[in-house]
């Protein structure tokens, strides 16, 4: 157990440091953009008849902000912003914390990514177990095509395919949103249907684009585990078909939990297109919405918050891993 | 359960692999005894048909392989190349233990060893699981292990020769009294090697086996075994007791085997190389003897006849330079009484 808890006093330390990197390069290169939208604001306040005293102050008090701050300065202060969960103030919503609107974005993003993901990886998973054990049949082969296909087509493509199947040619599903307004938000059935409604092809179009991936990966480390010495061992020991088949699936989903947890890293960020396409108020979309209003806060807060997700996946997936691996929790001698 | 040694009789065994080419055989017309409670030694060399020839014992033979003739009569099972589902696998470690190649990962990497002896239990439906666990560390305990840490262990945190003498555990926990070990000592070191062997030699011993041992080391064979049988390109040339075979070879592999033993006295030349390279499945020769190629007291007969096991005594060779052809094809009595 204490192997444990040191090792994860090293994986925090190093993803604390990870974070404060990737917090510095992109304070400097969102500072180094051109266009200052503060700048900008400050200026017009100025030409609106304020005092440069006083449209100095203003900018302060909405933006958390000193125009005529160094370089340095801004990013002294964004540090120790960042130490207290402080990220700003958004730029476009003066007033509202960049935490609040990255907190309120990000439930739409996780939510489906992460139903998506896991939709996907059952499915994958199991499918691959069979593609791996029929690999020299025809269903075998169909399995193996299906995930090579769907693994293939960009995930974009994937998103507008669905969109004009279920939304124009067979208008059954919604083409874009996150949940009508008629509805009163709240625990009540009109409300959480539309929610459904509206989730249904956001959701598919994550699983189908990672089913691909599941399942090939799965059949390939079935087909390595099946190969392996002690599942013939096992059998010829005589070994219960049942007991050697849950030798075949412990070993070759292992591997599969790493790209798991590396893949729910990726959940916050890798969502940028399809929420665009759908039209769903997430994390990508708001990412792109600050790119195009130049709210820096809010970008930097949107990297911060990817950077963070991917790297603490890492740490999970490696933490997983010492849990379910005896070969990696042993280390040095017995255990 | 039958517990006493018991006898094994391979009759015209012949087991084909699907290829490209069609099916050919790795091994062709072998008949074999293993008398009870006998050590018997199969050498070879690589490819010689003597691993899938083992496989052939628990009906075994992995796809594109199959038996396509013979049969393998073990006392208490029958014939086990009729075995088929759930006898087949009732059969398997609890009459017949298999020893996997020591370099070999036999066993589950993620399971320590005791839950495995628990899901092996468990399979052949023992009731009394702790007496089991008992048995194991008693087992283990005999060949000078700690039973007790040992089935506490991962795979990863035992030696080769640790895992090795954890196999036999494996193989005889439930009590089987017909042992094959295949290649026991492939890539041990010497002095576990020599462990090992004392190991096979003394448990056969003690509980009354019938014990097969697959290697390509004649210096295995020569230490352990009571029979010895050599195999060539899937036939078995030849084959009588360890001490007369080695001491007086008559089939001319044999004796370019024993010829290229090196000795640890006198000049390392004086151990020959046998010329030439053992035939693949696709290279076998379709009639005629198999070794035909490398054979310094070759024929004309050779190239046409296949030799048949004629045996003289107590032992048996498969060689017409040696059993006086032409006359009088060789007899297909195997059984030298």
């Amino acid at each position: 157990m204490t192997l444990i808890t040191r090792r994860l006093a090293g994986h925090l330390a190093r993803g604390l440091v990870m974070i404060l990197v990737v917090a510095t390069i992109t304070f400097f290169i969102v500072n180094n953009i051109p266009g200052d939208p503060m700048a900008a604001r400050y200026e017009k306040l100025i030409e609106g008849g304020m005092s440069p005293e006083a449209a100095k102050q203003a900018v302060k008090v909405l933006y958390g902000f000193q125009p005529d701050g160094s370089m340095w300065q801004q990013y002294t202060d964004y540090l120790s912003g960042l130490f207290r969960l402080d990220l700003g103030v958004s730029v476009t919503r003066p007033g509202t914390p960049v935490l609040e609107v990255l907190g309120e974005a990000a439930k739409w993003t996780v939510l489906p990514v992460l139903a998506g993901t896991l939709l996907s990886f059952l499915v994958g998973i199991i499918l691959g177990v069979f593609a791996a054990i029929k690999r020299t049949g025809k269903l075998g082969d169909a399995l193996a095509i299906s995930g090579s296909l769907l693994h293939g087509i960009p995930q974009y493509v994937l998103a507008m395919l669905l969109v004009v199947i279920f939304a124009t040619l067979i208008p059954i599903l919604p083409a874009d949103g996150s949940v009508d307004i008629l509805f009163e938000p709240g625990f009540n059935a009109g409300y959480l249907g539309s929610l459904a409604e509206h989730a249904v092809l956001p959701v598919l179009t994550y699983a189908l684009s990672a089913y691909g991936g599941w399942i090939l990966a799965m059949k390939s480390s079935v087909v390595t585990v099946l190969g392996d010495d002690f599942i013939l061992a096992a059998e010829l020991r005589g070994v219960k078909r049942s007991i050697v088949f849950r030798y075949i699936a412990r070993n070759a989903i292992l591997p599969l939990f790493t790209l798991l947890a590396l893949s729910l890293g990726l959940l916050l960020g890798g969502a940028v297109f399809i929420e665009k396409i759908f039209n769903y108020p997430g994390l990508g979309w708001l990412l792109i919405g600050s790119v195009q209003d130049r709210d820096y806060a809010l970008m930097s807060g949107a990297f911060l918050l990817i950077t963070a997700a991917t790297i603490v996946a890492n740490i999970v997936a490696d933490l997983f891993y010492t849990v379910i691996d005896p070969r990696v929790r042993g280390g040095e001698g017995a255990s | 359960m039958a517990n006493q040694a018991p006898g094994v009789r391979i009759d015209g065994l012949t087991v084909v692999y699907k290829t490209p080419a069609g099916e050919l055989p790795a091994v062709r017309g072998v008949s074999l005894r293993l008398e009870p409670g006998s050590i018997t030694g199969i050498v070879g060399e690589s490819g010689s048909g003597k691993s899938t020839l083992a496989l052939s014992l628990l009906n075994a033979v992995q796809p594109p392989g199959r038996i396509a003739a013979g049969s393998v009569e073990i006392d208490g099972l029958g014939d086990v190349t009729g075995l088929r589902g759930e006898q087949l696998r009732k059969a398997r470690g609890k009459h017949i233990g298999y020893v996997f190649q020591a370099a070999q990962n036999s066993l589950n990497p993620l399971k320590t060893v005791g839950k495995q002896l628990l899901d092996l239990g468990r399979s052949h439906g023992v009731d009394d699981l702790r007496g089991l666990v008992r048995e194991a560390r008693e087992l283990l305990g005999r060949m000078g292990l700690d039973g007790a840490r040992v089935l506490d262990s991962h795979q990863h945190e035992l030696s080769g020769g640790m895992r090795q003498r954890v196999g036999i555990m494996l193989a005889l926990v439930l009590n089987a009294h017909l042992v094959v070990l295949d290649e026991p000592t492939t890539a041990l070191d010497m002095i576990t090697q020599a462990n090992i062997l004392k190991i096979v030699r003394e448990v056969h011993a003690e509980r009354g086996l019938t014990t097969l041992v697959i290697t390509h080391d004649i210096g295995v064979v020569a230490e352990v075994a009571d029979r010895l049988a050599v195999m060539y390109g899937g036939r078995l040339v030849e084959q009588g007791p360890t001490r007369e075979v080695l001491g007086a070879p008559r089939h001319p592999y044999t004796q370019g085997l024993i010829k290229a033993i090196p000795r640890l006295v006198g000049d390392i030349d004086e151990a020959r190389a046998l010329p030439g390279r053992p035939p693949a499945l696709a290279t076998v020769p379709k009639e005629g003897c198999v070794f035909r190629e490398r054979c310094p007291s070759r024929m004309d007969v050779c190239d046409t006849v296949d030799p048949e096991p004629t045996a003289d005594g107590p032992r048996i060779v498969a060689c017409h330079a040696v059993t006086a052809p032409v006359a009088e094809p060789g007899t297909l009595d195997k059984e030298h009484a």
